[in-house]
């Protein structure tokens, strides 16, 4: 398990006052998050821009040291055993860094592999592996520079499993990838957790994607932990409001009245077209069921029926809007 | 250490196969070959071989092309192999590779030396080309003591390498490569005894070169090159530079490690 104790990391900048003068700012960029990451699970790390998801991941991957708390991985101190826990983590971002162009998809993994300690047959092994389940053998001779952008993030998933880490951190894997692409990247990382038992840390701004992948999400505002629970939990708590659309048939002002009166705690609105009337409804609970036995009862024709419920993308606007407050 | 060196120097000859650095390599050549031009065309049209008797006394020879040309041909080995080795990370972090480098567990050592060692490869090409263009304009090949300038150019090596190191270091601190590494090879050029003995500077000047490696590697190539020494009449030279490079070293070691840090704060936090 990966567990974080109330780490925090202050970064100093310095800030141009005039073309000669600068002066020297105190960044918090992390502050007293406590985070954990078990095996086989997926965990969501959202926060708006430079709500300092990627320093967390830069301490958590022991590219830098916090400056306060204690991060250890299956008992081994970050800091003080940085090089056995770097044997054991990997990390994978968006973009097309961290590759060497000028190389073939399989020098890459072959170089990887060897700066982790891999060699001979079973480095030659492993990256034969790595390229089948990343799709990639038939373009593992082609130099990197030729590559698409989704084979670049196929094969920085390959250089992140090169050495069969037991944690993987994704820094916003599927950025500027096609949706065909994504959904498969979305579905290996599945995989990983699901079958291989690996624990992952994502961050993503697509909020769909957290939300099919995640067992769990934490919220970060300016470094700082605001929530902590299952996507579904999340959600649930901050957004009430489900939206339910319907056409009817044109419906009589008594019919509408009835309908008011019906949807005990709801907020209901008509809006009259020529053949039909459309019915827009607030709950701060799923009213599906209930609409449906009032249009029955009334013998109201539905034409059309939306149901719109609350998302974590909801959830995190919400959020975003209520600290901005 | 030997994985990451391995690595590193199949990496970078892979990357050099494919797009060969050539203005590097021919702007080493030509500052070599500048520096032989110059002497020869000096040598002979302006100071029509009258050398002072300061000259044969501050450089312990009376051959002035053979002085200038190891010079020239010392000075832009040297200025190679501290390019090659400085630039190593601060390349990775322009290319955005540095994250997925240090990300790895692996021996930096082994890094940087399997890119010298590389590197090398290069340099002994730029060294070849100009020891052969140097001979036309008057390079002595005759009395070498070829044991002592092997020995001279490996000492060299490893305390230029260490010297590599605080320079690259400064570079990722300054995320500049130009200025910094220039302002060290022209300073290099005047105090190392390169084209004149540096015993010709005044004394704020000279000590500058007391802490460059090149200066004792250059008087001490000499020796073993025009004069024919045994190695043990350098061993004085040698010391200065082994012990500049144990000075060197963990003083870069040190700095390079806190700027990996340094650079991953300032320019990605």
């Amino acid at each position: 398990m990966i567990e974080a104790k109330g780490i925090g990391k202050v970064y100093s900048v310095k800030k141009k006052k005039s073309f000669f003068r600068s002066e020297k700012q105190i960044v918090r960029a992390v502050n007293g998050l406590n985070l954990t990451i078990n095996e086989g699970e997926i965990v969501g790390l959202l926060g708006l821009n430079g709500a300092g998801k990627t320093t967390t991941i830069k301490m958590l991957s022991t590219l830098l040291n916090p400056s306060e708390g204690t991060i250890t991985v299956d008992g081994l101190d970050a800091v003080q055993d940085a090089i056995q826990v770097k044997a054991m983590v990997n990390m994978i971002a968006g973009g097309e860094r961290m590759l060497y162009w000028r190389l073939t998809g399989a020098e890459n993994l072959r170089y990887f592999g060897k700066l982790y300690g891999l060699s001979g047959n079973a480095l030659e092994k492993r990256i034969k592996y790595l390229l089948d389940i990343v799709g990639l053998t038939n373009a593992s001779d082609t130099p990197v520079e030729l590559y698409s952008k989704g084979m670049k993030q196929r094969l920085q998933i390959a250089r992140g499993l090169i050495n069969d880490p037991k944690y993987l951190f994704l820094d916003e894997p599927t950025l500027g990838l096609d949706a065909p692409v994504a959904k498969q990247l979305r579905g290996m990382v599945k995989t990983l957790a699901k079958s291989d038992r690996k624990g992952i840390l994502l961050t993503s701004h697509y909020l769909e994607e957290v939300e099919e992948l995640c067992d769990r999400v934490y919220i970060i505002e300016k470094g700082s932990l605001i929530l902590h629970d299952t996507p579904e939990n999340i959600t649930a708590s901050v957004v009430k409001d489900y939206h339910v659309t319907i056409e009817t048939s044109v419906l009589s002002a008594p019919v509408q009245y009835r309908m008011k009166q019906g949807l005990i705690g709801c907020t209901l609105g008509f809006t009259e077209n020529a053949d039909s009337t459309v019915m827009q409804i607030k709950a701060p609970f799923d009213p599906t069921a209930q609409i449906i036995d009032l249009c029955v009862k009334e013998s109201v024709s539905i034409q059309k029926l939306e149901l719109k419920r609350p998302r974590l993308e909801d959830a995190i606007l919400a959020l975003a809007k209520e600290k901005s407050a | 250490m030997w994985l990451p060196f391995s690595a590193t120097f199949q990496r970078n000859y892979l990357v050099m196969k494919r797009a060969f650095p050539w203005s590097f390599f021919l702007g080493h050549i030509l500052s070599g070959f500048y520096i032989i031009i110059f002497a020869y065309l000096s040598y002979f049209f302006v100071f029509k071989k009258d050398l002072s008797s300061s000259f044969s006394t501050y450089a312990g020879t009376n051959d002035y092309l053979s002085y200038v040309i190891l010079g020239g041909l010392l000075y832009s080995f040297s200025v190679s192999l501290l390019m090659i080795a400085s630039r190593a990370l601060i390349t990775e972090l322009r290319e955005g590779t540095l994250e997925s480098l240090l990300l790895t567990p692996s021996s930096r050592k082994g890094y940087f030396l399997g890119y010298v060692a590389q590197g090398l490869m290069r340099v002994c090409v730029e060294f070849a080309v100009i020891t052969s263009a140097g001979y036309f304009f008057g390079l002595h090949l005759h009395h070498i003591n070829w044991p002592g300038v092997l020995s001279v150019l490996v000492i060299l090596v490893a305390a230029t390498f260490s010297q590599a190191l605080v320079l690259g270091s400064f570079m990722l601190y300054f995320r500049d490569t130009y200025i910094t590494q220039n302002t060290l090879f022209v300073m290099m050029g005047l105090v190392c005894s390169i084209t004149f003995p540096a015993s010709f500077l005044p004394d704020g000047l000279r000590w500058i070169g007391n802490i460059m490696p090149l200066t004792y590697g250059v008087d001490a190539l000499r020796m073993v090159w025009i004069e024919g020494k045994p190695l043990v009449e350098t061993i004085q030279l040698l010391w200065k530079m082994i012990i500049l490079g144990l000075v060197y070293f963990p003083i870069g070691s040190f700095l390079i490690k806190r700027m990996e840090k340094y650079v991953l704060e300032k320019h990605f936090g």
